[in-house]
């Protein structure tokens, strides 16, 4: 043969190449079928519309970080714990409008302990609107459904009758950020519209067992602020709370150990869970709070994971006995 | 076909080869991470049940929760029912107990009294796929000083809730509040769980029946499926507590799949220990020299370890190594005892 005629395809061959780039091409088409996603990637938001929760802390006063209160009256040890640390006044100023985050995490009555106790808020909603609050709002984005847990808990009435407005959350309520130096909280939703004009944030929860993370008290209590499938942050509890901690600034957290819920938390459900501490614990630094609320579940601070996490990166301090705390009995 | 000047062909086959098998290392590798990915933990697996007594997962037929109300009560929320991509929802970080050991279902609904709506209870009725499932998550939960219910094998009650497991049903019902009647109503409930909902009446747990009952602390056994003692390799360990003099004593037991398997737990479990800072220490007792259990020190407190046959067993924490000694000595009988009655 030629090389012109080695050149040439014959009519076998050709059919045979034909076949073989017809199967190849069906092959790649169904394929690409099976893994096509309809709906798409969700579009990310885009950095310019994430948003940033505002800082809602104020100066720290040597001496007057963190207070502790022995006393059963959680209406007598809160006003004691806050007037320990230079009043009401100094945390909300005339006209202001404050925003009181309780634990209200579960359907369930305040008396099992697994959400913040409802004459608790109302007595801060009454202090606020007495240092002369223009406004006062009470929310969280509960686990269960919000309207029962509302009502359920007694947080809902009680507040609404202290004279706070009670918002419930809606999905037009988040807005997704990304938590500088976060590993976890990066373009989540978070629970923000509530907290974006308000002037200060106070948080109240109660100190509970918790069966992930070993304790549910003040930093936990942001989880409330999570949007989405925020279970998957379970995985990586200690974690999500540290960044809880450094995402949140708030004016003044209070914990309250006045019935310590020991075991099965977080959600309890039986009274034998509970021991009563008679402890109510008010702080500008919520690390310290927790820190110190350990004691009130027998556990050390090195038991709780988050807690180093979250000094390490500088939410507060875990050693609150350097703080000097204010201390007092009341009732 | 004609050969082009420079081209190697058997080199482009060689480097097209190895190109194809890296690409295909990389696929394997996916493959591999993927189904390593432990996506229980987030809630987004129902396979995970441990022990099932007939394959079940997803979303099973809700039971008539209606059919269990009590006598003077009434529905006071419509019934719910959590899978768990979702159990989350309802019971938050409590979730990931009953996802790691075989959750399949949770069925809710409250129940009011028709004479006062403030005293209610709400039912939580979890579907464990198995018994042994619903006796763990019953009994890692289970509260301290409790007034054990009579008739019931798995059951008790505190001043506002009843616990109780059912075939593969772990129940609970919470109390609104400290009310004789609501207690009444949720007894009334439990009864209508036992006699209504129908389960495998023949799934037995071989291993309560282990353990000596000599200073038994009754309803102390506990079976932890996983990370027992924190050493992730001793799984499906039962545990239980006995008192002797003014001590406490915990005995364990987990049946492996064979003999070599038990063996080679036991010694796992003491490396384990020993990598923790225990130390080796002589046995005193002969019977624990024969078997050549393992006896640690464990910052002051002794641990024991041993096999008889496919079960590793031992003390944990005791606080007097005689006491543990002779308690490990009970349960090496015990299970000796048990295996010749199998034969």
């Amino acid at each position: 043969m030629t090389e012109h005629n080695n050149n040439e395809v014959g009519r076998r061959q050709f059919l045979g190449r034909v076949t073989k780039a017809g199967v190849s091409i069906a092959a790649a088409g169904i394929i690409a079928a099976k893994l096509y996603d309809v709906q798409g990637p969700k579009p990310g938001v885009k950095a310019e519309d994430l948003v940033t929760l505002p800082d809602f802390s104020i100066p720290q006063e040597n001496g007057r970080t963190i207070s502790i209160v022995t006393g059963p009256d959680r209406t007598q040890t809160v006003g004691m714990a806050i007037e320990l640390l230079g009043g009401i006044g100094r945390f909300v100023k005339e006209g202001q409008t404050v925003a009181i985050k309780p634990n209200v995490a579960f359907a369930s009555p305040s008396k099992f302990g697994a959400t913040a106790n409802p004459d608790l808020v109302a007595e801060l909603v009454r202090l606020c609107y007495g240092a002369g609050a223009k406004r006062v709002i009470v929310t969280d984005n509960p686990i269960n459904d919000p309207a029962s847990c509302f009502t359920l808990s007694g947080i809902g009435k009680a507040a609404s009758q202290a004279g706070a407005k009670v918002i419930l959350p809606r999905d037009h309520l988040f807005r997704h950020t990304t938590l500088t130096n976060g590993r976890l909280i990066r373009n989540w939703p978070i629970y923000f519209e509530p907290f974006e004009k308000v002037d200060r944030l106070i948080g109240v929860g109660p100190v509970k067992h918790h069966e992930r993370s070993g304790a549910s008290m003040t930093m936990k209590n942001w989880y409330g602020l999570l949007g989405g499938r925020r279970n998957v942050f379970h995985q990586d509890i200690n974690t999500i709370i540290a960044e809880l901690a450094m995402m949140v600034k708030p004016t003044l957290v209070i914990l309250d150990g006045t019935e310590v819920m020991m075991t099965n938390g977080p959600t309890g459900g039986s009274l034998s869970d509970l021991k009563r501490k008679n402890t109510l614990i008010a702080s500008t630094d919520m690390v310290a709070a927790d820190s110190c609320g350990a004691g009130l579940l027998d556990l050390k601070v090195s038991d709780l994971a988050y807690l180093a996490k979250a000094a390490k990166a500088e939410a507060g301090t875990t050693d609150y006995e350097s703080l000097k705390p204010k201390r007092a009995a009341v009732g | 076909m004609p050969s082009v000047p420079g081209r190697n062909r058997r080199l482009e086959s060689v480097v097209s080869v190895l190109l194809l098998a890296v690409l295909l290392l990389i696929a394997v590798g996916v493959l591999i991470k993927q189904a390593d990915s432990d996506m229980t933990r987030f809630g987004l697996d129902a396979n995970s049940a441990l022990y099932s007594e007939k394959t079940q997962t997803g979303l099973q037929e809700p039971p008539d929760l209606a059919a269990l109300l009590p006598k003077g009560f009434k529905e006071f929320s419509p019934p719910e029912t959590y899978e768990a991509a979702n159990l989350y929802e309802k019971i938050n970080g409590k979730a990931p107990l009953y996802l790691d050991a075989g959750f399949l279902n949770l069925f809710t609904q409250r129940f009011a009294s028709q004479d006062d709506e403030s005293l209610w209870m709400e039912l939580y009725l979890f579907d464990m796929a198995a018994l042994r499932n619903a006796f763990s998550v019953y009994s890692v939960q289970k509260r301290a000083d409790v007034e054990t219910l009579p008739d019931m094998q798995f059951a008790y009650k505190t001043t506002n809730a009843l616990f109780l497991v059912h075939g593969r049903y772990y129940i609970e019902l919470l109390g609104s509040d400290e009310s004789p009647d609501l207690l009444a109503a949720m007894t009334d409930v439990a009864d209508n769980v036992t006699s209504r909902l129908k389960v495998t009446k023949t799934a037995q747990i071989p291993e309560l029946n282990l353990f000596p009952q000599e200073n038994i602390i009754p309803g102390s056994i506990k079976l932890s499926l996983k990370d027992t003692f924190g050493f992730e390799d001793l799984t499906d360990t039962f545990s239980c507590h006995y008192k002797l003099n003014d001590q406490s004593i915990t005995a364990f037991i987990s049946r492996r799949p064979d003999a070599r398997n038990a063996q080679l737990i036991a010694k796992s479990y003491s490396d384990f220990l020993i990598e923790n800072g225990a130390t080796n220490k002589t046995a005193g007792n002969e019977v624990l020299k024969n078997i050549g259990a393992r006896v640690l020190d464990f910052y002051d407190t002794t641990e024991i370890i041993f096999t008889v046959g496919p079960f590793v067993g031992g003390i944990h924490e005791a606080e007097d190594q005689k006491a543990a000694e002779e308690q490990a000595v009970k349960l090496i009988d015990k299970l000796t005892e048990s295996a010749k009655t199998q034969k």
